[in-house]
C-alpha cells in the first residue's frame, strides 16, 4: 500500500501581479501530523496557506486534498471538504457576537443538535468563552479573540486546520494556553498546519517542519531535527 | 536655529485647521439661528390648526416609512459590496407597477372592493417577487462583472441600471401618470387620538412596521442574515466559512428588492399615481435617509427614513413659511436634499456613527 499524505502540495507557483510569491512549492502533511511552517516575514507563509485555501490562485503547480485537486476549486467549497483555515489576524466578524461567530463557522452544517454538542465541547476547551457568547466579538482580548478564531474553524468538524500566526501578540501565559489547545486539538484526531513566527515553540511540537526562504522551501525535516539544525538556530530561534 | 525652522510650519497648520473649524462652526450657527428664526416665525403667525399639524406629522411618519423600506434596500446592498445601487428607486417603481396591474385587474373584477385584505396581499405578493426578481437580474448580469472593479465603474454602471429600468418601463408601458386604484377602504378616515387620518396612512405605516420587523429578524436572527452580515465585515473571511458569498449577495438584493416592491405599492396608494419616473426622487431621498442613518446600518436606515419623512413634511410649515418663503410645500424636496447635504457635511457617518467605507482588511 502505497502512503498517501492528507494534505500534498507540488510545485506551486503564485504570483501577485508580476512577483513571485511562491518558487515551486512543495510540501506534503500526513493525516493526524503536526507541520510547522517557519520562515521570516514577508517569506510566503500566509500566501501559502491563503493558496491552499482557496483565496489566491496559483498559477502553476498541484493541490491536492483527501485525494481530491482542489487548486481550481473557489474558496468556500474548498472550506466545506474539511480544511479550515484560521487566517492571521484571527479576523473574527467584529460586529458579531462569539456566538455568531461560532455559528459562521457551523455555516455549512444542517445538523442542528451536533452543532450544539460541539458548541458545548468547544465551551468546555475554552471556558473563557462560555460567559462571553453574548458579547460583540470584537471587544473581546486578543487571547479571547484567538480562541473563538479556533473555536470557529473547529464548528466546521474539520479534518484539517490550518493555523496562520495564532500566537502573534498574546501574552506568554496566553501563548502555552494556545500551543496546549493545539496539541489537544491534534490529539483528537485533527491534522495540523501551523504557521509561526514562535519557531521554537512550534518545532517543539510539530511532527515535520520545513523552512521557507523567499517563496521556496529551503530545508525541511522532522520538528526535532530542525530544531537543532545549525542553520535554523541561527535564523529563527537565535 | 533648528527649533525656530520647525516651529513655523507647525503655527501654519494650526492656524489653518482653526480656521476650516471656524468656517464650519460660522455655518452650523447661521443653519442653527435659520431653524430657529423660521420656528418662532411659523410659531408666532399661529396659521395652522393642531388637526393641521396632526396631518403633516402623520403624512410625514407615513412618507418616512415609505422611504425608510426603500433605504432599507440601499443599505444592505451597500453593506455587503460597498456598491451604492441608484437602480434601487427603479426597482422600488417596478413593484409599484407590478402592484398598480394586479390592482387595476382586481378593481375591474371587483375583486379589490369585495376582498380588500387578499387584495391588497396579492399586490404586495406580486410587488414583491417583481422587485426582487428584478434586483436579483441587475445584480446578475449588471453589477457582478463589476464585483472587484474599484473605483467609478460600478457606480456608473448603477447609474445606467437606472436609466435602462426607467426607459424600459416608458417603452412598455408609455410615460404618462396612471392612477392608482383607490378604494373606498382605503380613502375611509379612522380616527386616531381624537384627530382623523385616511386608512391608506394607517394601513402602509403598520404594514411597514411590520415588514421592518420581520427584515431586522431575517438580518439578525436567521443563518443568512447572519451570513450577510459576516460578508459585509469580511467577505474573505466568509469564504472561509464555506459561505457563497454569491448566493448572500443574491439573497441581500432578493430581500432589498422585495422590501422596495413593499416601499412601491405603498408609495403608489399614497400619491395614487404610478409612472415610469417615479422612482428617482424617492430614490435619491431614501438614500439621503440610509446615508442619514449611517449606511450599512439596518435599524439606522430605518430610523433616517421616517426622520426625513418628518422634517420634510413638517419644515414647509414649520420652517419656511415662519421666514416669509412664499408656496413653502412646493419645496419639499428641496429640504429632503439639504438635509442630505448637510449629512454629509457634518455627519458624512450618519447619526449611527457608520464608517462609509474603509474597514476591509
Amino acid at each position: 500500500m502505497t502512503h498517501q499524505p492528507l494534505l500534498q502540495v507540488k510545485d506551486l507557483h503564485v504570483f501577485y501581479d508580476q512577483i513571485e510569491a511562491l518558487r515551486g512549492v512543495s510540501l506534503s502533511v500526513d493525516e493526524r501530523a503536526i507541520v510547522t511552517l517557519i520562515g521570516a516575514n514577508g517569506a510566503g507563509k500566509s500566501t501559502l496557506l491563503r493558496s491552499i485555501s482557496g483565496i489566491l490562485r496559483a498559477r502553476s503547480g498541484s493541490i491536492k486534498f483527501a485525494g481530491a485537486s482542489i487548486e481550481q476549486a473557489p474558496a468556500h467549497l474548498i472550506a466545506r471538504t474539511g480544511l479550515a483555515h484560521v487566517p492571521e489576524g484571527r479576523r473574527l466578524f467584529a460586529k458579531l457576537t462569539v456566538d455568531e461567530n461560532l455559528r459562521m463557522g457551523a455555516f455549512r452544517r444542517n445538523d442542528r443538535r451536533a452543532i450544539e454538542d460541539d458548541r458545548e465541547r468547544l465551551m468546555d476547551m475554552f471556558p473563557r468563552l462560555r460567559e462571553r457568547t453574548a458579547q460583540i466579538s470584537g471587544t473581546l482580548s486578543g487571547g479571547e479573540q484567538q480562541m473563538v478564531a479556533m473555536a470557529r474553524a473547529l464548528m466546521s468538524r474539520p479534518r484539517m486546520l490550518l493555523l496562520d500566526e495564532p500566537s502573534m501578540g498574546l501574552s506568554p501565559l496566553m501563548v502555552d494556553f494556545v500551543f496546549d489547545t493545539i496539541t489537544k486539538i491534534n490529539g483528537e484526531g485533527i491534522t495540523i498546519l501551523l504557521v509561526e513566527q514562535n519557531a521554537s515553540l512550534a518545532l517543539q511540537i510539530a511532527t515535520s517542519a520545513y523552512v521557507i526562504e523567499s517563496g521556496s522551501i529551503s530545508l525541511q525535516g522532522s520538528g526535532v531535527s530542525l530544531l537543532h539544525d545549525e542553520r535554523v538556530r541561527e535564523a529563527y530561534l537565535g | 536655529m533648528m527649533t525656530a525652522t520647525n516651529v513655523l510650519p507647525e503655527r501654519r497648520a494650526r492656524w489653518r485647521i482653526s480656521f476650516s473649524a471656524a468656517t464650519s462652526w460660522v455655518l452650523r450657527i447661521s443653519i442653527a439661528l435659520i431653524l430657529v428664526a423660521g420656528v418662532v416665525g411659523s410659531i408666532l403667525k399661529d396659521r395652522y390648526s393642531a388637526d393641521q399639524w396632526f396631518d403633516l406629522v402623520a403624512f410625514g411618519i407615513t412618507i418616512g416609512s415609505v422611504y425608510a423600506l426603500i433605504a432599507l434596500g440601499y443599505t444592505m446592498v451597500y453593506g455587503v459590496l460597498r456598491l451604492i445601487n441608484f437602480a434601487h428607486g427603479d426597482i422600488m417603481m417596478a413593484g409599484s407597477f407590478a402592484g398598480f396591474f394586479i390592482a387595476a385587474s382586481m378593481e375591474r373584477s371587483g375583486f379589490l372592493d369585495q376582498h380588500p385584505v387578499l387584495a391588497f396581499a396579492a399586490m404586495l405578493a406580486v410587488a414583491m417577487l417583481v422587485s426582487a426578481g428584478i434586483a436579483v437580474l441587475t445584480e446578475r448580469f449588471a453589477y457582478r462583472p463589476f464585483r472587484h472593479v474599484r473605483g467609478l465603474a460600478p457606480l456608473i454602471c448603477a447609474i445606467g441600471v437606472s436609466f435602462f429600468l426607467q426607459q424600459s418601463f416608458r417603452g412598455f408601458f408609455g410615460a404618462g401618470l396612471r392612477s392608482y386604484p383607490d378604494p373606498v377602504w382605503l380613502r375611509a378616515p379612522v380616527s386616531l387620538f381624537e384627530f382623523n387620518v385616511p386608512a391608506v396612512q394607517v394601513l402602509v405605516v403598520a404594514s411597514a412596521i411590520v415588514v421592518m420587523l420581520v427584515l431586522y429578524l431575517i438580518v439578525h436572527k436567521t443563518k443568512m442574515g447572519t451570513a450577510m452580515r459576516a460578508v459585509s465585515e469580511d467577505v474573505e473571511t466568509a469564504t472561509l466559512m464555506g459561505i457563497d458569498v454569491n448566493r448572500v449577495v443574491t439573497f441581500t438584493f432578493a430581500l432589498g428588492g422585495a422590501v422596495g416592491g413593499v416601499a412601491g405599492v405603498f408609495y403608489g396608494l399614497v400619491f395614487k399615481q404610478v409612472y415610469f419616473f417615479m422612482g428617482f426622487t424617492p430614490g435619491i431621498k431614501a438614500f439621503g435617509a440610509a446615508v442619514l442613518g449611517g449606511i450599512g446600518n439596518v435599524p439606522g436606515a430605518m430610523i433616517g427614513g421616517i426622520f426625513l419623512g418628518i422634517c420634510e413634511s413638517l419644515a414647509p410649515a414649520l420652517l419656511l413659511d415662519g421666514l416669509g418663503i412664499p408656496a413653502p410645500y412646493q419645496m419639499r424636496d428641496l429640504i429632503a436634499f439639504t438635509l442630505l447635504i448637510a449629512v454629509l457635511i457634518f455627519r458624512p457617518y450618519g447619526i449611527f456613527g457608520e464608517r462609509l467605507a474603509g474597514k476591509r482588511g
